[in-house]
C-alpha cells in the first residue's frame, strides 16, 4: 500500500524527491500519511479533492487484496 | 544520409515522432535533446512550441551489434530538460500507448493483481486532446470496477493525469475492464426504457440511483428523442442523479 501511494504521488507531482509516506500499522489497520512540497499540494489534492479521492479508492483496493483496512490523510504542512 | 534533425511541434512526443520519421529510424538508435520545452502560453497567446534535436547515434552503414559492443565507447546519455518517456520499449508503437500500458501495469502490480493483460486499443487526437483507449483483460477483475464503477473511474483518472503530466499535454485515458463499460451501457439503456415506461404509466417523475457523469449521459442520450418523457440531472456530485419526467 505504501509503495502504491509513493508511486502515485511521485508520478503526479513536480518535486517527486519531496514525497514522503509514513505508515503506521495497528493489527489489520494501516494508516498512511502523505506529505509533498507546498507547491505540489494542489496537484495531489485536485479540484474538489478529486485526486485524493481517486488515490484513496485505489488504496482501498490494495488494502482489500491484503485483507486489511486503510486510512489515508495529507496533514496540513 | 542526414544524421541529425531539429523539429518543432506542440508536444515533446510529437516532435520526437516527427523527427524519427524524418530520419527514418527508431527511438533506440538516436539521441534526443529537448532544446526548448515550450510554453503553453495564456489563452493561446504567447504559446511556444517544443523544440527537439534528434541525432543518429551510429552511422547507419555500421552494423548495430559491433557498435554496441565497442569497448570503452561512451554510452550516450540523452540530455533533457523534461523527463523523457521510455522510448526503447517498442519503437513501432506510439509513445502514448507504451506509457499508458507501462503505468497501468505498474499500478496493477502494486495492487497485487496478477495475470492481467493490458491492451491498448486505440490512440487518437480529437480537437487537440489525446485519447487513449485501453482495456484490462483477466480473471476476477471485479475488484478493479468497484461499486458504481468507482474504482474503474479512479484508475482511469489517475492514469490520465500521470501520462498527461509526462507528455505535458491533456490526455484522456478511456479504460475498460473485461468489456464492463459496454455491458453497463446496454444495462443503462434498458433501465432508461423501463423507467420511461413507468413514468408514463404512473404519470410521476422517476428518480434514478446516483450515477457518475458518463453514465447519466447514456441515460440522457437514450431518452433524448423520446416523445413522452424528458430527462434532467439533479443533486450534487457524487450523488447527482437522473430524473425522468413525463411530458404533459
Amino acid at each position: 500500500m505504501k509503495e502504491l501511494l509513493e508511486y502515485l504521488a511521485r508520478s503526479l507531482v513536480t518535486q517527486p524527491e519531496q514525497v514522503r509516506v509514513e505508515e503506521q500499522q495497528r493489527g489489520q489497520r494501516v494508516h498512511l500519511s502523505l506529505s509533498v512540497s507546498k507547491e505540489d499540494m494542489g496537484r495531489i489534492i485536485g479540484k474538489n479533492g478529486r485526486v485524493v479521492q481517486a488515490m484513496r479508492t485505489l488504496l482501498r483496493v490494495a488494502a482489500e487484496q491484503e485483507g486489511k483496512q486503510v486510512t489515508f490523510e495529507i496533514p496540513e504542512p | 544520409m542526414q544524421n541529425s534533425v531539429e523539429v518543432s511541434a506542440p508536444t515533446v512526443e510529437e516532435a520526437i515522432q516527427r523527427g524519427l520519421e524524418l530520419l527514418a529510424t527508431t527511438p533506440d538508435q538516436v539521441e534526443i535533446e529537448v532544446l526548448d520545452s515550450g510554453s503553453k502560453g495564456f489563452l493561446g497567446f504567447g504559446s511556444r512550441q517544443v523544440r527537439v534535436r534528434i541525432k543518429r547515434l551510429i552511422a547507419s552503414s555500421e552494423p548495430l551489434a559491433a557498435s554496441r559492443e565497442a569497448p570503452g565507447a561512451p554510452s550516450p546519455q540523452p540530455v533533457a530538460e523534461v523527463p523523457l518517456p521510455d522510448l526503447a520499449a517498442s519503437p513501432a508503437e506510439p509513445l502514448l500507448a507504451v506509457r499508458t500500458r507501462q503505468v497501468l501495469q505498474e499500478i496493477l502490480r502494486l495492487l497485487h493483481i496478477e495475470n492481467a493483460q493490458v491492451e491498448i486499443r486505440n490512440v487518437e487526437e480529437q480537437q487537440g486532446h489525446h485519447i487513449v483507449q485501453a482495456e484490462i483483460h483477466g480473471q476476477d477483475l471485479d475488484i478493479l470496477i468497484g461499486r458504481r464503477a468507482e474504482t474503474l473511474q479512479a484508475l482511469q483518472y489517475l492514469v490520465s493525469l500521470i501520462v498527461g503530466k509526462e507528455i505535458e499535454d491533456w490526455v484522456h485515458v478511456v479504460l475498460d475492464v473485461e468489456g464492463y463499460r459496454q455491458r453497463r451501457e446496454q444495462q443503462l439503456r434498458r433501465l432508461a426504457a423501463r423507467m420511461a415506461e413507468q413514468a408514463i404509466r404512473t404519470g410521476r417523475r422517476q428518480v434514478l440511483e446516483p450515477m457518475p457523469a458518463a453514465e447519466r449521459r447514456i441515460i440522457h442520450l437514450a431518452l433524448r428523442d423520446h416523445p413522452d418523457v424528458t430527462t434532467q440531472s439533479i443533486g450534487e456530485e457524487p450523488n447527482r442523479k437522473v430524473v425522468i419526467i413525463p411530458r404533459r
